[in-house]
């Protein structure tokens, strides 16, 4: 009886949870204020004019003129409409089509001659949206456990805006020492939250970090053996500091987690086959686990791959438009992720011997001769 | 030989030593994915719609992954048609959002990359971005709804004769156990990438406004909870799937 009235209130709270929610996302089309930005909203768009053009490739694209009339709805300019041009290709890949309804961001100068211009589009609410969206299904299908892995993923977050602060005030001179730290907080903290302080936290920590440290110190010793050919730095983008070490940090922090969550697994599942079978013998043990390794390490690669490849595509389509050959576009826009790919891969299939080891000579001894 | 080479014989070798022949041919899906990938680049560039490539490759990407990876017939069978649904719910969501957020194609960061390009390719980056989210959220659907259907099927191996009710309480059960660490994967997979690009906003005080409303910003956190969301659905779906495979296992017996 009493389970069922705390089922009841459990629904009742999420249901309230994504009520105030939904009304959150609404609130973002009227944030305005908040802005340092000024703030628009389209109240009116005229088609003017269109051109097809052909670029040196022989790429046919049409551009499109509009006419865009927009309000402005936050600081002193406020209530005034503007009429501005806004030019945009079919492919908009700089640029965009604007429509009646969407809010975006204004330049307006202070000379009364200059151009007023458009910044970009106000993204916040589809952003708001989505992530309600997901919370919104996280509470109804996982409750609190749910919750657990929200909080888990919050606090790292804040952890790794915290290094960032630390990386940019020390200006990048401390990078493998900062993240190398980062990392091991990172893996207690998420570690210690979804298994709790106890012996199987503490196996499964010790194989993340060594099999991460491993893949790491076999991937430096390829890179001095090979000379790094092939490895593009110069093509990393956003870099405003030495790329090399960033990549490797970058490679690191992408398959920490991956390697936990097998570690999870592996560790978990042992603790879980000792408690069933406590005569089971060391070996034993080590063996199960590479047994259930298996299964999981393929997947996972595969994770870690498609998201490190899928962030390439747009440039690399554009570099096969633009008359570039397959290698020389595989070569700038996909080798550094296909090296991070190879390298969490090593990462995550070493962890397997390593967690299974640490868990058939770590796991408590009395209950196996018990 | 280059780097990329040698890492990736390193990769065979330790997959095979460790996993044997699963783990060979988990190494030989991952090759096969990448093919599958460029293909689906080269077929966007020589303008076939983007919705449906992704569409194509996405449903041959989850076959690889998942018969591949995964020994258990039940289970294979049962995740593959569960990640075929998520995906298609997926792309009912990536769709209209993709429309919405305008998060496509290249941002002002990315000026300098773009020195000499030609732009006006003709080819709809709305389009590319939506086969860019698709793809990404694959390899989470795959490994979140295999696990499901491992645990159940196991369950249903001991038991043969689990009730309905019982195997959906299981499921979302396993499910409870793996969405912790399946979304520290996706959150150090996807922001760990994007260290150099956070160490840019940070050091050119971007406020916080301007963060939120970026492009590249959006676009990436955009895919992450995609790809979370693909997860969240995997647990009931896959449940689904595996209990109406499991009763019509049972009408098969009578």
């Amino acid at each position: 009886m009493k389970q069922r009235i705390q089922q009841h209130w459990g629904l009742w709270l999420t249901l309230i949870v994504i009520v105030i929610g939904l009304v959150g996302v609404g609130l973002t089309r009227v944030n305005a204020g908040l802005y340092r930005q000024t703030v628009a909203q389209v109240t009116k768009v005229q088609a003017i004019d269109h051109n097809a053009t052909t670029d040196e490739f022989n790429n046919k694209d049409v551009t499109n003129t509009q006419w865009v009339t927009v309000k402005v709805l936050n600081k002193q300019h406020k209530g005034r409409t503007y009429r501005l041009k806004n030019t945009y290709t079919k492919s908009q890949a700089m640029d965009q089509d604007y429509r009646v309804g969407n809010q975006v961001f204004l330049r307006i100068p202070s000379q009364k001659k200059a151009a007023i211009t458009i910044q970009g589009l106000k993204r916040d609410t589809t952003l708001a949206f989505v992530a309600w969206l997901t919370l919104a299904l996280l509470l109804l299908i996982m409750r609190f456990s749910g919750l657990m892995a929200l909080l888990s993923v919050t606090l790292n977050a804040v952890l790794f805006y915290a290094a960032i602060q630390i990386d940019l005030a020390t200006n990048g001179g401390h990078l493998y020492t900062l993240f190398g730290v980062l990392a091991v907080i990172f893996a207690v903290l998420t570690l210690w939250l979804v298994l709790g302080f106890s012996r199987k936290m503490l196996v499964t920590l010790g194989a993340t970090i060594a099999g991460t440290g491993i893949a790491v110190i076999i991937s430096l010793i390829v890179f001095a053996v090979t000379h790094e050919r092939g490895v593009t730095y110069e093509a990393m983008q956003y870099v405003t500091q030495v790329p090399k070490p960033l990549f490797l940090v970058e490679t690191i922090l992408g398959s920490l987690g991956a390697v936990m969550d097998e570690s999870t697994d592996i560790v978990a599942s042992l603790f879980q086959l000792q408690e069933e079978r406590p005569d089971i013998t060391a070996s034993q043990v080590f063996k199960s686990g590479l047994q259930i390794g298996h299964s999981i390490m393929g997947p996972l690669i595969n994770v870690l791959f498609l998201i490190f490849m899928a962030d390439t595509f747009s440039m690399t389509l554009l570099y096969l438009r633009n008359g570039n050959n397959w290698g020389y576009t595989f070569t700038m826009n996909m080798s550094l992720g296909m090296v991070q790919s190879l390298i969490s891969g090593i990462g995550i299939v070493l962890a397997i011997p390593v967690a299974s080891w640490l868990a058939s000579q770590l796991m408590p001894k009395g209950a196996r001769h018990a | 030989m280059s780097t990329i080479t040698v890492l990736g014989l390193v990769l065979f070798a330790l997959m095979t030593l460790i996993g044997g022949k699963t783990g060979a041919t988990a190494f030989l899906s991952l090759i096969f994915n990448f093919g599958l990938l460029f293909l689906a680049i080269v077929l966007i560039s020589w303008g076939f719609p983007a919705m449906g490539v992704s569409l194509v490759v996405g449903t041959v990407i989850l076959a690889f992954t998942i018969f591949f990876g995964e020994d258990n017939e039940l289970a294979a069978k049962t995740a593959y048609i569960a990640s075929l649904i998520i995906m298609v719910a997926l792309i009912l969501l990536i769709f209209p959002v993709e429309h919405w957020v305008m998060a496509q194609g290249f941002s002002l960061e990315d000026s300098e990359d773009l020195e000499g390009m030609s732009l006006t390719i003709g080819v709809s980056f709305v389009g590319v971005a939506v086969t860019e989210a698709i793809l990404s959220t694959l390899g989470a659907i795959a490994e979140a709804s295999i696990a499901i259907a491992a645990g159940l099927s196991e369950i249903i191996e001991q038991h043969p004769h689990v009730a309905t009710k019982r195997l959906y309480i299981d499921g979302i059960s396993i499910g409870k156990q793996i969405i912790g660490t399946t979304f520290n994967t996706l959150f150090f997979g996807f922001f760990g990438g994007f260290l150099a690009l956070f160490i840019w906003f940070s050091g050119l005080h971007y406020s916080f406004g301007s963060v939120i409303n970026n492009k590249i910003f959006v676009g990436e956190v955009l895919m992450i909870l995609f790809a979370l969301i693909g997860v969240i659905l995997a647990v009931p779906i896959t449940t689904w799937v595996m209990t109406l495979e499991h009763r019509r296992a049972a009408k098969l017996k009578d």
